[in-house]
């Protein structure tokens, strides 16, 4: 450490001290723990080292596989909905007109109202009985209403759109944020030469918020592969298995069935699933659009 | 600024350097400190005469409240301190298992539900009971929940009241077409069939049940399986037996003609009140719950069809034997309290005939100790106790065994998948299911080569 950089450090040091704390020490005694076989209810069996066993037994896990299908097609779908919604709406909030403040506000509601509490309000709006999708599908015709929760292909749907109703103005606060750094002289010198408001959508607005479109995608992607409080509450896995995310499998591993060591096999594959994903998505922003930004 | 320019020279000497890491290093005390402060109370704030009891909310909420303040009143000092959990019980296991994980001295009294005692026994969590609860003791309690609550020939728990599965019917549609209570599945499905033609209303189902993928669907499925004298995995030998034919034939039976025929898809995604709610709404025909139905069913207030309810054992298939799944509930002490007399003084309060009578009473949950089902308070308000109490004597407990929740979420995804797909293939989840409890079942051979 050169003297230069002493005092950056003190300033990090509480943060270090945090992250530390609270990231680095779970994250190593997972891996650490994913390389026994602790079974917490047969004390008996100890606390045996048993290698890459757990990892083995995890990629033959049928039931590991197809919830690491189901949660990457959760990711896969909800992600970039979310982004393409959060970029209508930041569009739509970056306008000036009356009310504005108060629009931006009423746009978090739903991203501020705790994830356990949505999840039990769309339980309820997704109901075979009395639920407001089947009234507004089918009205009074309750013969033909529907049980979305109940059939395991439009289960995984429900959840999807939970989360998209959801975290979509979360993207859509960091668009929004890419938005207002975008000088208005380039419109109007674009005006000048004769651009259309598509042509200064696509050619100005687009490539200039292309690192907060990136970040938005970041943080929805690694959020929806830990998806967990939405499933949860409304299925809870169910019906048939076919909305049990990885998250759900592994805390009922660790925290149902005390299979401490398996638990952490799968906490360690979300993380590492998570952490490329990261690489990659911070290689795109971080180097290739970064320097057009930098450019332009 | 020069002031500072004065204060910061570019060169600066060792020991200033040193002062630096000094400060560093005790911002950082401070900072631990403070944390430790904020997350960890001083633990004599729990070594006064308080308890910390566990449980869910009762219904009716202010039950527990009297019963506590009763108990404060009669032990001057004491103080109970309630922290209430979730009603699920899966959900109320992993946060009683968190706490007994942790050994902490936090909880003194918890609820155990029927299916845990071996698990938390196995796990070194509970403290076995048998100084305090001796066998003679023992013998005034139904010998089902008992027997739940004995592990490796020590006692575990105290139960405060037993469930087992029934079956409700609708008295007024089922006479309005002449016929008794169905004594077979297959009979339940065809009056159900021939109500539902006549009385055409779209509202009206066949079946409602728990079918939704957790806990009570192995509940309601192990009624259908044992029913049909099928099983679910065999204790002695330790092996998975629910893809015999004769298993398997119920959970076809469930698939084609409760979900597929009589009832509608719905109950695939019902736990205990959603389903109650259908019957008590008039929409449903045949219901099966726990004993707390009737009061729920029977209540004008909460209940359309108040007045119009049958109750009767659930239904067996041709040449089965009844069988009523066993529930409820049992107190138990946590191994890492520190007030084990303490919390024996207000289980025994808690489990005491008076306090079982004024629960039955209340609440409509049956009561576990066996003189209660002679009462005459409790046979006016619930006199299907007196009919039932075969029932509650012959609830079947769900293998007890600590492995039992790996073993219930295999079967519950089993269960799920067979019946939640129209053309599921039965016979091939049925080995695959096999196969996965069986390598749970292993898990419990170690210990007899060990």
């Amino acid at each position: 450490m050169s003297r230069r950089d002493f005092p950056a450090f003190r300033y990090l040091f509480p943060s270090f001290l945090f992250v530390c704390l609270f990231s680095l020490y779970p994250i190593s005694e997972s891996f650490r723990l994913s390389f026994y076989r602790l079974i917490l209810m047969l004390p008996w069996l100890g606390q045996r080292f048993v290698g890459w066993e757990n990892y083995h037994d995890l990629l033959t896990d049928s039931v590991a596989l197809s919830s690491l299908v189901t949660t990457l097609t959760f990711v896969a779908v909800t992600a970039p909905v979310e982004v393409i919604l959060g970029l209508c709406m930041a569009l739509v909030l970056n306008a000036s007109f009356r009310g504005r403040g108060w629009l931006r506000a009423i746009v978090l509601i739903p991203w501020a109202i705790p994830t356990v509490v949505s999840s039990q309000m769309w339980r309820f709006i997704f109901n075979d009985r009395y639920g407001l999708v089947n009234f507004f599908l089918f009205g009074d015709r309750t013969d033909l209403y529907i049980a979305p929760l109940a059939d395991p292909s439009l289960a995984p749907v429900t959840i999807m759109i939970a989360d998209i109703w959801k975290t979509s103005s979360f993207a859509a606060l960091i668009i929004l944020a890419g938005l207002q750094t975008i000088p208005g002289e380039l419109y109007e010198a674009a005006s000048v030469d004769g651009a259309g408001s598509w042509q200064r959508f696509r050619h100005i607005t687009l490539p200039l918020i292309k690192p907060a479109l990136l970040l938005a995608l970041l943080f929805r992607t690694i959020d929806a592969l830990r998806v967990f409080d939405l499933v949860f509450v409304m299925t809870q896995g169910g019906p048939a298995d076919a909305t049990n995310v990885l998250q759900f499998y592994g805390y009922k591993k660790s925290f149902g069935e005390g299979m401490i060591g398996y638990g952490s096999a799968i906490a360690v594959m979300v993380f590492v699933i998570s952490l490329l994903l990261s690489l990659l998505y911070i290689r795109l922003i971080g180097t290739r659009v970064l320097q057009k930004v930098d450019q332009g | 600024m020069p002031v500072s320019v004065v204060k910061h020279p570019p060169r600066r000497r060792k020991d200033q350097r040193v002062k630096q890491y000094q400060k560093t290093a005790s911002l950082s005390l401070r900072l631990l400190a403070a944390w430790l402060f904020i997350f960890f109370p001083p633990l004599s704030l729990a070594a006064e005469n308080q308890l910390h009891f566990v449980t869910w909310r009762p219904d009716p909420p202010w039950i527990w409240d009297r019963a506590v303040a009763d108990f404060e009143a009669r032990n001057p000092g004491v103080k109970i301190v309630r922290e209430v959990g979730p009603q699920s019980s899966s959900a109320f296991h992993d946060l009683v298992t968190q706490k007994l994980k942790n050994r902490d001295p936090r909880m003194d009294v918890f609820f155990m539900d029927v299916i845990w005692p071996a698990e938390f026994a196995s796990a070194g969590w509970a403290l076995p009971l048998d100084r305090f609860f001796p066998p003679a003791e023992r013998e005034q309690f139904l010998i089902a929940p008992i027997s739940a609550n004995t592990y490796e020939k020590e006692i575990y728990g105290v139960p405060v009241f037993v469930d087992a599965g029934m079956l409700y019917y609708r008295k007024d549609l089922l006479s309005k077409y002449g016929f008794a209570p169905p004594g077979t599945w297959p009979e339940l499905v065809r009056q159900a069939k021939i109500i539902l033609a006549k009385e055409n209303d779209p509202h009206l189902v066949g079946y409602s049940g728990q079918f939704k993928q957790y806990e009570g669907l192995v509940c309601n499925m192990m009624e259908f399986v044992l029913s049909n004298g099928g099983s679910l995995w065999n204790e002695q030998e330790l092996k998975a037996s629910l893809h015999s034919s004769k298993a398997k034939d119920a959970v076809r039976f469930v698939r084609d003609h409760i979900i597929g025929d009589i009832s509608q898809r719905g109950v695939l995604a019902y736990q205990e009140p959603d389903s109650l709610a259908l019957f008590t709404q008039g929409r449903a025909l045949f219901h099966r719950n726990w004993p707390y139905a009737w009061e729920a069913a029977g209540d004008a207030r909460r209940s359309k069809v108040a007045g119009r309810v049958g109750i009767a054992a659930l239904p067996v298939f041709p040449g089965g034997s009844k069988v009523a799944t066993l529930g409820g509930w049992q107190l138990g002490i946590s191994r890492f309290s520190r007030k084990p007399e303490l919390a024996w003084k207000f289980i025994s309060f808690m489990t005491d005939r008076e306090m079982q009578k004024r629960i039955a009473l209340v609440t409509g949950r049956a009561p576990a100790r066996k003189a209660l089902y002679q009462d005459t308070e409790i046979l006016k308000k619930n006199p299907q106790f007196k009919s039932q109490f075969d029932t509650f004597v012959q609830a079947v407990p769900r293998p007890r065994t600590p492995v039992y929740v790996p073993l219930s979420n295999i079967m519950q995804r089993y269960f799920s998948s067979a019946i939640a797909i129209p053309d599921s293939n039965i016979d091939q989840l049925a080995r695959r299911a096999a196969r996965d409890m069986d390598r749970v079942l292993d898990l419990l051979r170690g210990r007899e080569a060990s």
